[in-house]
C-alpha cells in the first residue's frame, strides 16, 4: 500500500466504493488488492492467526459488496471503515467460537542471526501479551500504536469519545506492561529449574 | 515497575519492531477469478432483489384499492346488520308476554295481529330493529322523519309473534296508537 499521500489514497479509495456501489466488478478488485493486506494484518494483530484473519477478511470485502453504500466520508476514511468492518466480524467470530485469545504459533518472518532471534522472540513476546489483553484495550492498541490510525480515526472506528480511546491505550499499556514483566519473571524463574533438571537428567544418564 | 524485570520504556521501542513486523505480513493470495465471480453474484442477487421489490410495489396500488373496496362493503354489511340486529337467541317465557299484561306496560312483548299464537313450548328469537314513524303516522303533526327502536320476537318459522318498544320511544308509540 502507498503511504505516501494518504489524502489521495482515501480519494482513490472513496472513488472505488462509489463505483462498487454503482456495480463496477473491477473497481471491488481493485479496492480489494489496495487493502485487504490492511485488513488481514488488523485482524492478524487482534487474533494472532493467520488462519482467521484470511476468513475475516474474505467476509469483510464480502460486507463491502453488500453495505459500500453506507460508506459516509465525513464519518472518517475508506481504511478506517473497512478496520470498523473487520472489527465487528473479528469480534462476533471471537465471540462465536468463546476464543478471545489465540492459540496459534506466530509466524512473522524467518530469523537468520540470534540477535534477528532474540528480537523476534521479543516481538511474539509482545504479540502473544497483547493478544491476550482484555479486547477493549487489544483494539485500541492494535489501531493506534499497530495500524498508525490517529485518536480521531480510532474513535471513529470504535464508535466512542477520542478520551475514551486515550484512557483505553494508557491502561493497555499499563497492562501490557504488567503482563510482559510477569512473563519475564516467569521465564527467569523458569530458568534455575530447567538447568537444574538438565544436570539432573545428565547425572542420571 | 522499576523493581520488575521488564523495563515499562522498552514497551514503545517494542511496539514500534511489532508495527515493523506486522508490515511485512501478506494476506495469502486470493484467486481473483473467485472475487469477481461473488462481485457478479452479489449484484445478480442485488438486482433479483430490486426487482421484487417493484413489483412488490406494482403491487400496492391494486391491492391497496382492492382493501378500500373490502372495507367500505365490510362497513356497508356491518351498517345494515346493525339495522336489523338480533340480539339473542333465547326462550321468551311465554307467561311475560300475555296480551293483558302487554297492554299495561309498553316495554312487554305485545302479541301481533293475524300471527299464530304464542306457545310455551317453541323458542323465538329478539331481532331488534329500527321502525321509520312514517310507519305509524296516523296523528297528524307526529313527527314524520324519524324512527324508533323495537325487540322483534320471531319464531322458528321466520315469522315474527310479538313487538316490544325501548322504554325512551314508548311515549312515542303510545301517541303513534291514538
Amino acid at each position: 500500500m502507498d503511504q505516501t499521500d494518504p489524502g489521495s489514497n482515501d480519494v482513490v479509495d472513496v472513488r472505488l466504493l462509489a463505483e462498487i456501489v454503482g456495480g463496477v466488478e473491477q473497481s471491488f478488485v481493485e479496492l480489494y488488492r489496495r487493502r485487504h493486506n490492511d485488513v488481514y494484518r488488523f485482524v492478524f494483530a487482534m487474533a494472532k492467526s493467520r488462519s482467521f484473519a484470511q476468513d475475516v477478511t474474505q467476509e469483510v470485502f464480502l460486507n463491502v459488496l453488500e453495505n459500500a453504500s453506507r460508506f459516509d466520508s465525513a464519518k472518517g476514511t475508506v481504511r478506517a471503515w473497512l478496520f470498523g468492518c473487520a472489527r465487528h466480524v473479528t469480534l462476533d467470530r471471537l465471540r462465536l467460537e468463546r476464543r478471545w485469545t489465540d492459540d496459534m504459533p506466530p509466524d512473522l518472518g524467518t530469523p537468520n542471526s540470534d540477535e534477528r532471534l532474540l528480537a523476534d522472540q521479543r516481538v511474539e513476546r509482545l504479540h502473544a501479551a497483547i493478544a491476550r489483553l482484555p479486547v477493549e484495550y487489544r483494539e485500541a492498541l492494535v489501531l493506534f500504536e499497530l495500524q498508525e490510525l490517529t485518536y480521531a480515526e480510532t474513535a471513529a472506528v470504535l464508535d466512542c469519545p477520542i478520551g475514551t480511546v486515550r484512557s483505553r491505550l494508557h491502561r493497555g499499556r499499563v497492562l501490557l506492561a504488567t503482563m510482559l514483566d510477569e512473563t519475564e519473571q516467569a521465564a527467569l524463574d523458569l530458568k534455575p529449574s530447567v538447568a537444574a533438571s538438565l544436570q539432573t537428567r545428565e547425572v542420571c544418564s | 515497575m522499576s523493581n520488575t524485570p521488564y523495563d515499562a520504556s522498552r514497551l514503545q521501542p517494542e511496539l514500534a519492531q511489532l508495527r515493523a513486523a506486522l508490515r511485512t505480513v501478506e494476506a495469502p493470495a486470493v484467486d481473483e477469478a473467485a472475487l469477481r465471480a461473488q462481485f457478479l453474484e452479489m449484484r445478480q442477487r442485488r438486482a433479483q432483489n430490486a426487482a421484487g421489490q417493484r413489483a412488490r410495489r406494482s403491487w400496492r396500488l391494486p391491492l391497496a384499492a382492492a382493501a378500500a373496496v373490502v372495507l367500505a362493503l365490510g362497513g356497508i354489511l356491518a351498517a345494515v346488520v346493525m339495522r336489523a340486529e338480533p340480539t339473542a337467541s333465547v326462550l321468551v317465557p311465554v307467561a311475560a308476554v300475555q296480551p293483558e299484561a302487554a297492554s299495561a306496560a309498553v316495554s312487554a312483548f305485545q302479541p301481533l295481529q293475524n300471527s299464530p299464537s304464542l306457545s310455551p313450548s317453541s323458542s323465538y328469537n329478539v331481532v331488534r330493529v329500527r321502525i321509520p314513524l312514517s310507519a305509524f303516522a296516523v296523528v297528524p303533526g307526529t313527527q314524520q322523519g324519524g324512527s324508533i327502536e323495537a325487540d322483534l320476537l320471531v319464531g322458528e318459522d321466520g315469522l315474527a309473534r310479538a313487538i316490544r318498544f325501548n322504554e325512551a320511544d314508548a311515549l312515542l308509540v303510545s301517541v303513534a296508537k291514538q
